[in-house]
């Protein structure tokens, strides 16, 4: 059965990637106390207002290399607490899809009872990893979006810290493994070889999103992915970089019809697909 | 008014790039609301006698003297350049001096990039100091990947420190850039252009963001409307939004 998504009001742009921080600086992402940083939390919501963006579809991905269960338990407590915080918040749900059981278990808390809208993936596996399958069954069955960790590092120290990051060639294998999953390539702004990408995803099948984010804010950047992918296949993003989130697609040689599909249509489009 | 101290003429190599000539760039900046600026050549970076690209510079612009202010890109360790640095100034009038030791192969920091440092000063020229040119995570095969890090900038500032040094494309956070319990600038001759700032300019409080921040764009390699979005949210108030947007970038260029 399709649900109603959240009660989207008036709001003009939705992000479909962020996140919040640990109560403990030191933690970075690297761990998670279960604990929110409420103050910046806060903040983010009004810079954010500021800026027009209503929703924030925000997790907390752990950078380690293989977390547990436990840990993936507390990243999620975390956004628990961002979602009670505000239902702007909209949480996406962290797993490390090397523990099946575990993972489809976190699924169930966090989306099917506790309200989360889609599902985070790290580099702790390329998206195509048939590692993956449990998860991208049930993310199916419930009609919630996967997003991707995801870029194409040309400097030696993203190739050294990321060796199972996933690229677009990655995204495309893994659209075409999974065809009822939908599936959601993280910032394409995010640091690495974007044209690169691009010129993957023009042969991308149709299960296959991108999300703008990330601190990349080069000219035609998302020019050239609304050529490559489509317009209605475009999500607006920050990825924490909002000034530049926002900027870039307004920016783009676009419509305000078309800009207004990058900034909320076509997410609210796949968020009303979820089903319980 | 808004006055941008961060832009570039000449094709880069490695992606394609719009708006590349005087007037392309121009009209791109006026339909932002963007009202002047200081330009640079990017072929400074990759000819080996980066000087040629001083003179394509100074020769490009002449028909744009009401809007654009040239930045010269000189190499230390590169010969002449006691001569080329006095003919940038008087002969092309140009406005700044770009050092790029990524592109150029030296260390900041080096006794020739002190020295000519010390010579702008005399001459009455800031230096721009790109901490990259583009994210070197996208970068070309070819294409450096070296930023210069912050203790390399501070100790530039501090062994030059009649030199106004402006940052360019650094994400520097506050505690870089103040000094402990927030104090005064640890460079007091150090300025740091916005496009790249996080957090309300880099968490600085508002009265050293209005002294140091200067607006700047990366274009056209880079959007514009981000980082005039960055100015606009900027927690300082109207007064020191005129300083960062217009004010603070043609003091230093000696326009006002």
């Amino acid at each position: 059965m399709a649900v109603t998504g959240p009660a989207w009001g008036g709001a003009r742009r939705i992000d479909a990637h962020f996140h919040v921080h640990d109560a403990d600086p030191a933690a970075g992402f690297s761990r998670s106390t279960g604990k929110l940083d409420r103050r910046r939390a806060e903040q983010s919501l009004q810079h954010a207002e500021k800026l027009g963006i209503g929703f924030l579809c925000t997790s907390f991905p752990l950078t380690s290399e293989s977390p547990t269960p436990e840990e993936v338990r507390s990243a999620n407590d975390l956004i628990f607490e961002a979602m009670k915080l505000s239902e702007r918040y909209l949480g996406f749900c962290f797993l490390n899809p090397g523990y099946a059981c575990e993972s489809l278990e976190e699924i169930k808390r966090c989306i099917v009872d506790g309200g989360m809208v889609g599902i985070k993936l790290y580099h702790q596996y390329r998206i195509c990893d048939p590692a993956l399958t449990p998860v991208m069954g049930r993310a199916a069955d419930l009609q919630v979006p996967v997003l991707m960790h995801a870029g194409r590092g040309m400097d030696t120290e993203t190739r050294t810290q990321q060796p199972r990051l996933s690229d677009s060639a990655h995204m495309v294998r893994a659209a075409a493994m999974f065809p009822d999953t939908i599936l959601i390539q993280a910032h394409i702004g995010g640091g690495g070889d974007w044209e690169w990408c691009l010129r993957h995803l023009e042969s991308r099948p149709p299960n296959l999103y991108i999300d703008s984010s990330g601190s990349v804010v080069d000219s035609g950047i998302v020019d050239k992915t609304v050529a490559a992918v489509g317009l209605d296949h475009v999500l607006f993003a920050t990825d924490m970089s909002m000034e530049e989130g926002v900027g870039k697609v307004l920016d783009a040689d676009l419509t305000d019809e078309q800009r207004d599909r990058i900034f909320a249509g076509n997410l609210k489009d796949i968020l009303a697909r979820r089903r319980t | 008014m808004l006055f941008d101290i961060n832009t570039a003429i000449g094709h880069w190599p490695f992606r394609q790039v719009p708006c590349e000539s005087p007037s392309q760039l121009r009209a791109l900046l006026t339909a932002k609301g963007i009202a002047g600026a200081a330009v640079a050549h990017t072929h400074g970076l990759f000819y080996l006698n980066c000087h040629d690209a001083n003179l394509e510079l100074a020769e490009a612009i002449s028909g744009h003297a009401d809007y654009f202010v040239g930045v010269a890109t000189l190499n230390p360790r590169y010969a002449a350049w006691e001569r080329d640095l006095p003919a940038c100034r008087e002969k092309l009038g140009l406005r700044a001096l770009r050092l790029a030791p990524q592109y150029h192969g030296y260390r900041l920091g080096c006794p020739e990039s002190v020295a000519i440092a010390k010579a702008a000063a005399e001459s009455g020229l800031p230096v721009l100091l790109p901490h990259r040119v583009i994210d070197v995570r996208g970068k070309h095969w070819l294409d450096t990947e070296q930023t210069i890090s912050f203790e390399d900038i501070a100790a530039f500032c501090e062994a030059a420190p009649e030199t106004k040094v402006v940052v360019t494309e650094g994400a520097f956070g506050s505690d870089d850039l103040v000094g402990k319990e927030g104090g005064p600038l640890r460079c007091p001759n150090l300025y740091l252009e916005l496009s790249r700032a996080h957090n309300g300019l880099c968490g600085l409080p508002a009265e050293i963001a209005v002294e140091c921040m200067v607006f700047g764009s990366g274009a056209p390699l880079k959007c514009i409307t981000p980082a005039l979005l960055k100015l606009e949210l900027a927690e300082v108030d109207e007064a020191g939004r005129q300083r960062i947007g217009w004010e603070n970038g043609r003091k230093l260029l000696g326009l006002s």
